[in-house]
């Protein structure tokens, strides 16, 4: 349980405000009776979330020094255990990384929203990381990441064309987690966090069976989570892919034995490759100026596509699907109230009131709906693009972008055994 | 890589030079990305508990419901400085019964969690015992209906899992779950 501080109130002020409206006279006791002292808990945050930062700082080097020094997968699934107990059971894995991405959204758009100190942190502290060392997070830090991790006993591959076309999956969720955030509509990371009701033991069933089919997958494909659906995994990949540093299978020479590919969990080793037919210089002039057309056209296709679909994608909104309720039962007046209806009827709520905040709220949609479209657009466009280009490679070589550094690829390298 | 360094040369270089580019533009948006969150925080504290305010509070019962945890954060809370102590309790007794006695049928909590103690003629003090407590607001619907208001519900912060979007306050139909600071961590009737 979590550890807490009382928080004594005294409250010795009787309120006017409330007196005013009080249908009973305050007693007058003649017995001595004293008003009781109630104390409410309250969590001592500052102390957990310094730990929390002290420990996600601290894992993330540890998981460095393990992959860049100590090349062991014994430390980065120590960590991962370490994590999954604290991050995930203990701290019930609120506030992680993947969801604060909606928190950083809404303070970016919100002017009426603080982000707390630590959320800033845990958000960019593992952006930071990966662009100095890869996706060190995702490694063994990230419980959500560390729970498939552990489960991991068995790689059945998807082809690789169908798990390259499945990893924009992570992107079109990205896209709509920053729609609904940007328009205090929902947090999406939170309400499809498979993990989450695992980690407290209860909670929505629909999401707990996801959870656990999830982790049944894990057991026989490397996280598939990570690999097919996480928003925050999709944004750190494009920072691990321009990192500073990157992991190496193996520090001597790659004998080309292919022993680590069929290691991998998320399927991040690229094999070698040559393009025996070198492209002339006119072939890659064409092929750059397709491409400064076709990108363009295809972000703005599908920004175009969402904005129009934005007013339905609204009725996300509390107002917006509030208002349609309201409509719905004017038309209709025989319908039965629901109780968003009839709360808002009894406060005396005001129709147009509410219209001028749906429409604002529609405003805000089609604005964010557009510019979601059109990120959707560019990674799709992006990804076709680089799927129609082939690197020659000599080597097996990782692929910083998908590697969520296990570690499992050392044990299985040939020539890490030789002693130096 | 050194005997095949002259026919490699150009797009490797090319390819570095374009990786080093994104790098630092990378770097450059972390950077100020960092730099502009780091502004909206304006040395104030952040926004993370979520709290009733319990004077929009409509006691539809969702509160009861719709948290994740299997007994609801929300609790009952009692503000002694504005109850009545009146004998004859809307928060206690159900509107419909025949004889005042403390039988658990007369009783409007369904768990039994509100005790009730003699303090002196006419007065009876009112506790609630929150573990009992599974924040249906029943009480607080009769007490606000037919008393002084003096029960309210509030989310009990050390229960509470301060969910980055509380469940219940997506679903709340009178919009009364707000995330507030540490410093507003209760929004209590007696302090208003
Ligand atoms: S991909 Fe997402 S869920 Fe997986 S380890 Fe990384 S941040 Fe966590
Ligand atoms: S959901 Fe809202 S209106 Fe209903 S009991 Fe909870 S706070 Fe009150
Ligand atoms: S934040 Fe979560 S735990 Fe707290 S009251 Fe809301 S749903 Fe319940
Ligand atoms: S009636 Fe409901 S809200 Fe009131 S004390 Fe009982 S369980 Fe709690």
């Amino acid at each position: 349980m979590r550890r807490r501080v009382f928080l004594s109130i005294f409250g010795i002020l009787s309120c006017l405000m409330v007196m005013a409206e009080a249908r009973f006279p305050k007693p007058d006791f003649t017995s001595g009776y004293e008003y009781p002292n109630i104390s409410h808990g309250v969590p001592m945050e500052q102390f957990w979330n310094v730990l929390d930062i002290v420990l996600l700082v601290g894992m993330m080097s540890l998981v460095v020094w393990a992959a860049y020094k100590k090349r062991s997968r014994a430390v980065i699934y120590s960590t991962s255990l370490v994590s999954v107990g604290y991050f995930g059971f203990f701290r019930s894995g609120c506030v992680c990384s993947v969801g604060s991405l909606q928190n950083v959204t809404l303070a970016l758009t919100d002017s009426d929203y603080h982000l707390p100190w630590y959320v800033l942190l845990i958000f960019l502290l593992p952006i930071v990381f990966a662009l100095l060392f890869g996706r060190v997070f995702c490694s063994g830090v990230c419980p959500l990441g560390a729970l498939q991790e552990l489960v991991n006993v068995r790689n059945f591959r998807l082809s690789r064309a169908v798990s390259s076309a499945l990893t924009t999956i992570p992107w079109i969720y990205l896209a709509f987690t920053i729609l609904y955030a940007a328009t205090r509509s929902q947090f999406l990371v939170c309400r499809l966090d498979p993990f989450i009701g695992i980690f407290r033991l209860g909670g929505d069933l629909g999401m707990i069976v996801f959870g656990v089919i999830l982790l049944i997958m894990s057991v026989f494909i490397g996280r598939p989570f990570c690999q097919f659906l996480c928003p925050y995994g999709a944004v750190l990949s494009v920072f691990s892919s321009l990192s500073w540093k990157k992991m190496e299978i193996t520090q001597k020479s790659c004998i080309n034995c292919a022993l680590c590919d069929k290691s991998c969990p998320v399927d991040a080793i690229h094999q070698p490759q040559s393009s025996k037919t070198k492209e002339s210089r006119s072939t890659g002039v064409r092929r750059i100026v397709l491409m400064s057309i076709l990108l363009p056209l295809f972000t703005i296709a599908c920004g175009i596509l969402l904005r129009q679909n934005s007013d339905a994608l609204s009725r996300a909104h509390k107002d917006v699907y509030l208002y349609e309720l309201v409509m719905a039962q004017q038309n209709n007046p025989d319908m039965d109230e629901c109780l968003e209806v009839e709360t808002f009827n009894a406060m005396g709520g005001n129709i147009d009131e509410l219209k001028a905040k749906v429409e604002k709220v529609r405003e805000d949609y089609a604005f964010y709906a557009t510019l979601a479209g059109c990120l959707m657009g560019f990674v799709i466009g992006f990804k076709l693009l680089k799927w129609s280009l082939k690197r020659s490679r000599k080597t097996y070589e990782i692929d910083s972008a998908r590697c969520t550094m296990c570690g499992k690829c050392f044990n299985y390298c040939p020539q890490n055994l030789t002693k130096k | 890589m050194n005997m095949d360094k002259d026919k490699l040369k150009s797009p490797m270089d090319r390819r570095n030079f374009l990786r080093t580019c994104g790098s630092l533009l990378a770097g450059g948006v972390a950077l100020a990305t960092g730099g502009i969150l780091a502004t909206k925080m304006k040395g104030e504290e952040g926004d993370v508990f979520w709290q009733i305010d319990p004077f929009a509070c409509t006691q539809c019962g969702r509160c009861e419901t719709d948290c994740v945890l299997p007994v609801s954060a929300v609790k009952c809370f009692h503000a002694n400085k504005v109850c009545g102590y009146c004998d004859l309790c809307g928060g206690y007794y159900r509107p419909s019964v025949k004889d005042l006695n403390t039988a658990a049928e007369n009783q409007m909590c369904p768990t039994g969690a509100i005790q009730r103690k003699f303090v002196e003629e006419p007065y009876f003090e009112y506790t609630i015992d929150e573990n009992l407590c599974n924040g249906c607001g029943k009480c607080v619907k009769g007490c606000t209906s037919f008393g002084n208001g003096s029960l309210f519900l509030q989310v009990q912060q050390d229960l509470c899992q301060q969910c980055n979007e509380c469940q219940i306050a997506r679903v709340c139909p009178s919009d009364a779950i707000k995330r507030v600071s540490y410093k507003d961590a209760y929004k209590l009737k007696d302090h208003a």
